[in-house]
């Protein structure tokens, strides 16, 4: 096996014990945010995200589409906004929504991901929306996505925006760490020379991914309201 | 058929104390929804009698690591037998609801102490008196009730469960009730004074969701008439009941426990159901100029649902959703196959 693909598969499962470490409990984070005040708020906050798959799949798909660093950076920075938009204004306006209805608009984003990576619009002969718009549009869905997840927590009396401010420092903190590894295993598999095989299976997952997550999330949908 | 009168006119003289519950129409509440707190001082599908607020200790709600009292202006009663508290439920969470009333007396002559003693499963009082030769003495008793019961609201499951509310007698479950699925069991240990209850006896018993009335195959006919009914465990009213069998009711239906030296009982939850739990704690008093003997009453209640029911239905990107571990191993495998598949084609 050449050495870019073994090192690639060694990042792969070493990240793997880490995720699973990540993964919080509802229950262990509403007394974290009822006894550990606002730096609570940053920890769940990061947690929230390393945690949500949702988001990790589609930044991946995001970095996976961008060759250069500066690329990467701006369109992170205009995801960043989007969700800092709806993160905060929504939770401190108190707008919510059903979890699962979000969580399937969060998931057809990565669907969208996938599906403009592979060349789909070309493929079917339109026009690509503009990516920059795209991802200012899908940064503020997954921000009400972020407030709803907050919204569901008793966030007590007292420093609300505090509170709300320290989670959205916390996602950010998170979506950097998350960002680490993913950029690291995306720009190490372009040196490979089966990097379109890799590109195309990654895309076609987050394909498959996107609509195995919204199956799901209507699924509950139905079944849990 | 006189004779088969005679019996039933005898089973229905039968005589039964009052338990005291908090009940509520459902366990499992929406944040924000109103709902509506019942005491029910009778058994746990007909109460018998109000509880008059001056005889309420306490009457308080726990949530989120606060204490709040209940207002005693209001509790209201909805008509001669059920006193009643509106509310608003409030944010998500586990809350803990407790009512703990004063201590009051009643005399009983020696066949209808005995006969409580039998129908409410105080049965150690009764073989002691056995043992001792006194089933012939008239009993002035000391009563004191401390119920509590515990709601889900929302999806968020916080710790208030487990408060030990500081009442002379209590149930503190040893897990989260609705954390708990038809088919399991949860630990409840019962505390004296705030120290674990060793031998006691408890019943739990549950009606299943949807019914009206179930413990188990039969059902309950409750029949109320003054001139039948002798003594209650709360004044001014009486009570006894029938079965349909003409068998005389008791108030140890269900399982039937006994606490070990952690005061730790262990209760089945075989279906989904309201759930509730009673015990009675009595001793024999020698020092007292009036009273023979002194019990604390004690029940708690709560909600069983089914493990992936609506109202057990948690969702997050942790909670009910699959584990992790199982999505990433999953994605790097089905990555796995579209990468070999992909890099044959080329």
């Amino acid at each position: 096996m050449h050495t870019h693909l073994k090192k690639l598969f060694f990042l792969l499962l070493v990240f793997l014990p880490f995720l699973g470490f990540a993964h919080g409990v509802t229950s262990s984070d509403q007394e974290l945010l009822r006894n550990g005040g606002l730096w609570a708020y940053i920890q769940v906050g990061a947690t929230h995200m390393l945690t949500g798959y949702d988001h990790l799949l589609f930044l991946a798909g995001v970095v996976f589409f961008l060759n250069s660093f500066k690329d990467i950076l701006k369109f992170i920075t205009v995801f960043t906004i989007g969700h800092c938009i709806t993160l905060i204004g929504a939770t401190y306006m108190g707008i919510t929504a059903n979890e699962h209805l979000v969580d399937a608009v969060i998931a057809l984003s990565v669907l969208y991901k996938g599906f403009e990576n592979l060349g789909g619009f070309k493929k079917l002969k339109v026009s690509s929306p503009n990516l920059l718009l795209m991802i200012l549009l899908f940064g503020l869905i997954h921000g009400f996505g972020l407030a709803t997840r907050l919204q569901s927590f008793d966030m007590g009396e007292g420093q609300f925006l505090a509170k709300i401010l320290c989670f959205n420092l916390g996602v950010e903190l998170g979506q950097v760490l998350a960002l680490i590894p993913i950029v690291f295993v995306i720009s190490l598999s372009r040196k490979h020379r089966q990097f379109t095989a890799f590109y195309k299976a990654v895309n076609w997952y987050l394909v498959l991914a996107g609509i195995g997550l919204f199956v799901y999330q209507i699924h509950s949908y139905f079944q849990g309201h | 058929m006189r004779r088969q009168h005679f019996f039933l006119l005898l089973a229905l003289v039968v005589l039964c104390s009052h338990d005291l519950y908090i009940k509520m129409e459902s366990y499992f509440l929406e944040p924000n929804q109103q709902a509506t707190l019942q005491l029910y001082n009778g058994t746990f599908e007909k109460s018998e009698n109000t509880i008059t607020r001056d005889r309420m200790l306490d009457a308080s709600i726990t949530a989120h690591g606060k204490k709040v009292a209940i207002d005693p202006a209001q509790w209201e009663d909805q008509d001669s037998t059920i006193t009643k508290v509106t509310f608003q439920a409030r944010k998500a969470g586990t809350y803990l609801a407790g009512v703990s009333t004063k201590a009051r007396n009643i005399e009983l002559t020696a066949k209808k102490f005995n006969d409580y003693l039998k129908h409410d499963g105080v049965l150690d009082i009764l073989q002691q008196r056995e043992k001792d030769n006194l089933l012939d003495q008239d009993a002035v008793e000391s009563y004191e009730k401390h119920v509590k019961a515990i709601y889900q609201v929302g999806d968020v499951k916080t710790t208030d469960w487990n408060t030990a509310l500081g009442y002379p007698i209590e149930f503190v479950p040893q897990a989260n009730p609705y954390e708990k699925y038809s088919g399991e069991s949860i630990t409840v240990q019962l505390l004296l004074d705030g120290k674990p209850l060793p031998n006691q006896l408890v019943y739990a018993d549950y009606i299943k969701n949807n019914d009206t009335h179930s413990h188990g195959d039969h059902s309950h006919e409750h029949k109320h008439d003054n001139k039948k009914h002798t003594h209650s465990h709360d004044s001014e009213h009486q009570h006894s009941h029938k079965s349909n069998s003409g068998e005389a009711h008791t108030h140890t239906n269900g399982q039937q426990l006994r606490s070990n030296d952690q005061g730790l009982v262990t209760v089945n939850l075989p279906e989904e159901g309201v759930y509730y739990l009673r015990t009675i704690y009595m001793v024999n008093v020698a020092d007292h100029n009036e009273l023979t003997h002194r019990s604390k009453w004690a029940t708690l209640t709560f909600e069983v649902s089914h493990k992936h029911g609506s109202d057990t239905h948690t969702h997050d990107h942790d909670g009910d959703e699959f584990p992790m571990w199982i999505f990433v191993l999953g994605s790097l495998v089905i990555i796995g196959i579209l990468f070999f598949v992909f890099r044959k084609k080329n």
